[in-house]
């Protein structure tokens, strides 16, 4: 037995798709105002055809939605009532052609999927001098796939309430989510991490089920100020275990924590298609996703956020401009191993300061000849820098650039404009340094006077 | 005469009966044995044919280090060593306690960024007001440095303390490198400590002392900086290695730019 419903124009879709699951989980759209419904063994739940009928539409009316609902054997047969008659109507098994012959030809362009077809099609038929279904229904069914191909042969089947295929129901949309209220209110991670894994388990035992990873993790913390403390977790990669997800979520709210006790905990995910992963004997395995975002989030925790990641070089000129990404190694085959710089020479590696180091030196006929350190600097300070006299030095190697930003009276990382003159120079402790001088802080270059602020020590060659 | 070496023997198997059965016959030992010296998949290599051709590599499986004062030459064969990594396709870590890497350095050494994990500390030379303690920031480091060592999974995992005092490092404790060897003891990473002077290496690491001397060109006006002269020297007694060897190093600005 099936059911059909049409709603009134400008009806919620959503409300219409509500009304049919209160009486069948089988149920199909077939357009935007129409559901059809299986109603198989659902005489028992309500009785007979007519009751399950008037009960429809009252509980559609409750939901402020109008509808026609129409019963019938097959869905063809309760489709092309539906179209057809307001209210209710219930045609009796067997009886559906005998039903249908009077209804007019134009209802099969209801039922169609491809109006255009449809309208060309009625009006070949109405040229035949046809005006009914069952005029349509009459024909010889050969005589119409010789004029009309299969396609007319199968219309004429729908015209005498015949199912051409079956009802292909609507899978509704999964939610991944677990919600647990608590007894009493909760404080503090150990307490929460408790609460974490009995919600995770279930999650990741349905999404194994489904074959699906989480993509992003929601936690939803409701509070007992009636505020919700909402944390959402981008996923490297798609995962599903437990205690990797409680960890990246625990790992997070430690450095994000609530400011209220808690007394409802809901985790939810955004699903996706499980990952698929293939070894090679090729290549030296990686650590997986998984452990690399905890590492990834344990490393931040620690050291700070944004201080770990893949160093990125930057298209600038600036001195030690650098920049991170997230650390995410790919698969590759093992090379042999390839000699760096000029036929495998290494390269003389700088240790930069990031934030350059003032020193005074003393210049004679425009030449650094001494350096040293303030006195009051930190006893840190001094032993990054040695003091003493230069025995080479090289420059100046004059660089600048960022002139349409400001000048700060210190140099900062990345900011502001530079105009400096660069010197390397090897002290007698055979340490060499790279030295620059802000050209904007405007003293003489003669000899005899230190410069003050004007000298800075930016990295040491090692 | 023979009555006394009776009594040896059977005083020597009651003794041995009474280690076996207590289990004190043998030392520790690790779960896999150690890859013989002579198997290349036992290191990492430089890339340099110098240092390769002294002591083959970096060994996997132990705590080496690179030790020396500053413009050594430290941070040129660390960075070398990272990109001969990275370079064959493995992954590595930095742990670089003052935040002292350069990346336009580190390009020029051929490092594949993609497999470089950069973990940046602070720079106790910052003169902001809340810049943290030396002791701290070692601390915070190590404790990086077991993080990632117990994640597994990269081929070298280097601290960096080359900028921090030696006091600082004298005051971690002992326990602190042996549960490290522990960590790496049986397993595919190499882990490196660079510092200013040799501070700890598992049995079968080694100790690579670095003396060096920046190199510059011949003329006096236009003088410039043309590399990094450096000698190494490696001691490891257990395994028999200890050698000298040169590594000519050239300035950046004298590279090929691709």
């Amino acid at each position: 037995m099936f059911g059909a419903l049409y709603a009134a124009e400008g009806t919620d879709r959503t409300a219409l798709d509500a009304v049919a699951r209160e009486f069948s989980p089988r149920v199909e759209a077939c357009g935007p105002r129409e559901i059809t419904l299986d109603l198989s063994g659902v005489e028992r739940l309500f009785g007979d055809a007519r009751t399950i009928a008037a009960e429809m539409r009252r509980t559609a009316a409750d939901r402020g939605v109008r509808v026609r609902v129409a019963i019938a054997a097959t869905r063809s047969a309760a489709r092309l009532f539906v179209h057809h008659r307001a209210g209710l109507t219930v045609i009796e098994a067997g009886r559906e052609a005998e039903m249908l012959a009077s209804l007019p030809l134009s209802l099969l362009g209801n039922v169609s999927n491809d109006s255009n077809v449809s309208n060309d099609r009625l009006s070949t038929l109405r040229q035949w001098g046809l005006r009914t279904l069952g005029d349509f229904a009459a024909l010889p069914p050969d005589e119409v796939a010789a004029r009309l191909g299969q396609a007319g042969v199968e219309w004429q089947r729908v015209a005498r309430g015949e199912d051409q295929r079956p009802l292909v129901p609507a899978v509704p949309e999964e939610r991944f989510e677990q919600t647990l209220d608590l007894e009493w209110p909760i404080e503090g991670i150990e307490p929460l991490s408790f609460v974490l894994g009995r919600l995770l388990e279930p999650l990741s035992a349905h999404l194994e089920r489904r074959d699906r990873g989480a993509a992003v993790l929601h936690v939803r913390l409701h509070l007992v100020t009636r505020s919700i403390h909402e944390r959402s977790l981008q996923l490297p990669a798609p995962m599903r275990d437990a205690r990797t997800l409680r960890t990246l979520a625990l790992l997070d709210l430690e450095s994000h924590p609530p400011d209220a006790a808690i007394d409802r905990v809901t985790v939810a995910v955004d699903p996706t298609p499980g990952r698929v992963v293939q070894y090679s004997l090729l290549t030296r395995p990686l650590p997986s996703p998984e452990h690399l975002s905890t590492l990834a989030a344990r490393l931040a925790a620690l050291m700070g956020e944004g201080r770990c990641g893949s160093p990125v070089s930057v298209d600038s000129w600036r001195p030690g401009e650098c920049a991170m990404k997230p650390f995410a190694p790919r698969d590759s085959a093992l090379a042999p191993p390839k000699p760096s710089g000029e036929g495998g020479r290494p390269v003389v590696a700088l240790r930069r300061f990031r934030m350059p180091i003032p020193v005074r030196v003393r210049v004679e006929e425009g030449r650094p000849v001494h350096v040293w350190i303030d006195p009051p600097a930190p006893s840190g300070l001094r032993r990054c820098v040695s003091s003493g006299r230069i025995e080479v030095a090289s420059g100046p190697w004059r660089t600048s650039g960022a002139w349409w930003e400001g000048t700060l009276a210190l140099p900062r990382r990345g900011e502001g404009n530079w105009d400096r003159d660069e010197w390397d120079v090897a002290l007698s402790d055979g340490s060499t340094y790279r030295l620059f001088r802000e050209r904007g802080a405007g003293l003489s270059r003669r000899s005899g006077a230190a410069a003050k602020a004007e000298w800075f020590v930016e990295g040491l060659v090692d | 005469m023979a009555n006394m070496a009776n009594m040896a023997n059977s005083a020597l198997a009651v003794l041995e009966t009474a280690l076996r059965e207590r289990k004190l016959d043998r030392t520790l030992t690790t779960a896999l044995p150690p890859l013989a010296r002579t198997d290349p998949a036992a290191f990492i290599p430089f890339d340099h044919a110098a240092i390769d051709g002294l002591l083959g590599g970096m060994p996997r499986g132990q705590l080496s280090e690179i030790a020396g004062a500053p413009s050594s030459g430290r941070t040129t064969l660390l960075l070398q060593l990272i990109g001969a990594a990275t370079r064959r396709g493995e992954i590595a870590a930095l742990i670089d306690t003052c935040d002292r890497l350069d990346v336009a350095a580190a390009s020029a050494a051929g490092i594949d960024f993609d497999r470089l994990l950069w973990i940046r500390g602070e720079s106790f030379d910052s003169r902001s007001l809340s810049a943290s303690p030396a002791e701290r920031i070692v601390d915070r480091a190590v404790k990086a440095l077991n993080l990632v060592l117990q994640a597994g999974g990269f081929a070298l995992v280097a601290i960096d303390l080359a900028d921090v005092p030696p006091r600082v490092l004298k005051g971690l404790p002992f326990t602190t490198w042996l549960r490290v060897q522990r960590i790496v003891e049986g397993s595919d990473t190499a882990c490196l400590l660079v510092g200013p002077e040799p501070l700890a290496r598992s049995a079968n690491g080694l100790t690579v002392l670095c003396a060096g001397q920046t190199t510059w060109s011949a003329s006096m006006h236009t003088r410039r900086l043309t590399g990094l002269d450096t000698r190494v020297r490696v001691v490891s007694p257990r395994r028999r290695v200890d050698g000298e060897t040169r590594v000519e190093a050239i300035a950046e600005y004298d590279t090929p730019r691709h």
